[in-house]
């Protein structure tokens, strides 16, 4: 058995020391007896796939893996009595459930079943999904340790996405020297005013703190290089997810070379109605769903085909095989929408 | 004739008598002209913007409407003292006791208006319900879409704009179905026939009102549902909160109808007998 503190010394993850912790110490409250019931709880892209790594890195031949990758029948759960691993590990949680009358039937069961359980269950979760369960059904109660991985700073980013590099593979090239040489910048932004109903574009004042800090007196002086501008930028476009800033930095990533100018952001302005921000809101709570599953969830209700090709044709959404899911890069801009309009809760 | 009807304006007339009013000319009337414009257009602009923004912020829409009745009475009453300095310029003094008797004349010749402009304060000021409330004063049922000095506009269920003056605040029961809130709680009663599975029922009902795509659920807005037994019939009782309370009709019919037709599927009957009632959405079933 690892000891937790020594597990995260020695662990690969970057920037989870404290949750690695926490669900190591979890285990090991497991061999006690008492229940000890783990849910990893992560926005999409949010670091979910990385912990459950580390955990089958460090605990393989005791963890039971199994990973839903759609919506789960009750005939599909497996009888985890008989699985000889003492750790149950199941990833993308969220398909246990559907948001539709009889949509918690196998959630409920896969519950009754980990309660009566003597292994130990680390489920993960996308937040959106826990947040709406745990508001309806309050399944926080069935679990003694939730770990919500947090969103991560510049430095963390900058540190996990240059561990897949060795150092000066990559060329960071400072082309925004506009930007860089005057202390502020006029930009054009395009705003919508609330009494209208078209787009306009205003200039706006860019305030170029790189410019300031390095103005600054001798002894204050901070130095900030072209790579900590780079990667503030792309962890402020992904919002501190790593996903998304990973997914950002190999879209701009030429011949291992990046410059500032390169990463671009993405600006939307929604205006979806009922029946669209509602399956918005579903397809971000899933990793991704099947259109069956989608329009078993609209039922009769919604016309399933028609919000679907709205929220496509708008980008929010991508298709493949049938299965829909958020457009990463519009996940920030998605999030707020939908939280501003109260599908997020 | 009562004795205050004849010594109030008395005692107006005789001190309106010793105020320094300004000789009343073109350009004096221009000005009180271009202020009461300017006061109208100015309140009418920011009731514009305002409401339009407060559409855009989602759950704080009614933290900004809020602030409309209170901006228009703060214009009202600065536009009023220009007037009242362009036309007599008055000492504080002298100011003090015209406002007051003027104020006490206006009662007693026009009531009315004057306890509608004091409710108008009331409901500023105590807040008993704000724009975008969904309330009941008196008989009258809907959406706060403004709040005016003298009245108080409702949007009816009907589409219908509806004045009440404000002065009904103080006769009549006020309530605010969400009191400032976005959300509200929306109470659905289905009735099912007394022999019906009642556990299925009451499963059926919670499952419909959680995956409403007009439900909203937390600690703040938590949801139940209940059964009550009656001598014909069995009441399944939902109590939930719709996310924005302008969806309060879609959210009710939307769950009734799902809920009825998972009703028919499980075979949960309809009672032979059902009671009238506000919150009644199915017809008795005759057939049984």
């Amino acid at each position: 058995m690892a000891d937790p503190d020594t597990a995260v010394k020695e662990s690969a993850v970057i920037g989870y020391d404290r949750e690695i912790k926490d669900i190591l110490g979890a285990i090991d409250r497991s061999g006690s007896g008492a229940p000890s019931h783990v849910a990893i709880v992560a926005e999409p892209m949010g670091g979910r796939t990385t912990i459950v790594n580390e955990i089958r890195r460090l605990y393989g031949y005791r963890v039971h893996y199994l990973s839903l990758d759609a919506v789960v029948t009750k005939k599909a759960i497996p009888d985890f009595a008989a699985v000889p691993q003492d750790i149950i590990l199941i990833d993308n949680c969220a398909f246990l459930s559907t948001r539709k009358i009889g949509g918690f039937d196998v959630l409920n069961e896969f519950l009754r079943t980990q309660i009566t359980s003597k292994k130990m269950f680390i489920t993960t979760w996308n937040i959106h999904a826990w947040q709406y369960l745990d508001a309806v059904m309050n399944i926080g109660a069935y679990f003694q340790t939730i770990v919500i991985l947090p969103k991560m700073d510049m430095p963390v980013t900058k540190q996990m996405i240059l561990s897949r590099y060795k150092p000066g593979d990559i060329r960071f090239i400072d082309e925004g020297t506009t930007e860089r040489s005057m202390f502020f910048s006029v930009i054009h932004r395009t705003v919508r005013l609330p009494f209208l109903a078209t787009d306009l574009t205003i200039p706006w004042i860019k305030l170029n703190f790189t410019v300031m800090f390095s103005k600054l007196p001798r002894k204050k002086r901070i130095q900030v290089s072209i790579e900590d501008v780079i990667f503030e930028k792309i962890n402020r476009i992904a919002d501190g997810n790593p996903g998304v800033a990973i997914l950002l930095w190999e879209n701009c990533l030429v011949d291992n070379t990046i410059s500032l100018s390169a990463i671009r952001e993405n600006t939307c302005a929604l205006s979806l109605d009922v029946n669209e921000s509602f399956i918005l809101s579903i397809i971000l709570s899933m990793k991704s769903v099947h259109y069956n599953d989608l329009s078993a969830i609209a039922g009769g209700e919604i016309n399933i085909d028609q919000v679907v090709y709205r929220l496509f044709q708008q980008g929010l959404v991508q298709e493949k095989d049938g299965y829909f899911k958020i457009s990463p890069l519009l996940l920030k801009c998605i999030t707020d929408y939908l939280r501003k309009t109260r599908r997020l809760w | 004739m009562t004795v205050a009807d004849t010594i109030v304006p008395n005692i107006t007339a005789n001190i309106a008598a010793d105020l320094p009013f300004k000789t009343i000319d073109a350009n004096l009337i221009l000005y009180i002209t271009a202020i009461i414009i300017v006061a109208y257009v100015l309140t009418y602009l920011l009731s514009f913007i305002l409401i339009r923004v407060s559409e855009r912020i989602g759950w704080y829409r009614t933290s900004v409407t809020m602030i409309i009745p209170l901006l228009k009475i703060v214009i009202y009453t600065v536009s009023l003292y220009y007037i009242i300095i362009a036309s007599i310029e008055p000492s504080l003094t002298q100011l003090v006791a015209f406002s007051g008797l003027f104020g006490a004349a206006i009662g007693f010749g026009l009531k009315d208006l004057f306890a509608d402009l004091v409710g108008g304060v009331v409901i500023i000021f105590e807040k008993p319900y704000q724009i975008g409330d969904i309330v009941t004063i008196g008989s009258q049922y809907g959406e706060v879409k403004d709040i005016g000095l003298r009245s108080t506009r409702i949007r009816t269920p009907a589409d219908e704009l509806v004045s009440v003056p404000n002065f009904t605040i103080f006769n009549q029961p006020v309530s605010s179905g969400n009191a400032g809130d976005l959300a509200m709680m929306i109470v659905i009663d289905l009735f099912i026939h007394p022999e019906s599975d009642a556990d299925t029922a009451v499963k059926i009902l919670k499952e419909t009102l959680v995956t409403s795509k007009y439900v909203i659920v937390s600690k703040k807005y938590p949801y139940t549902v209940l059964v009550e037994d009656f001598p014909f019939y069995k009441r399944v009782r939902a109590k939930g909160y719709v996310n924005d309370l302008r969806q309060e009709f879609e959210f009710k019919s939307e769950v009734t109808r799902r809920a009825l037709a998972e009703f028919r599927r499980s075979g949960i009957r309809p009672p032979a007998f059902a009671p009238w009632s506000d919150n009644t959405t199915v017809q008795p079933d005759r057939g049984h």
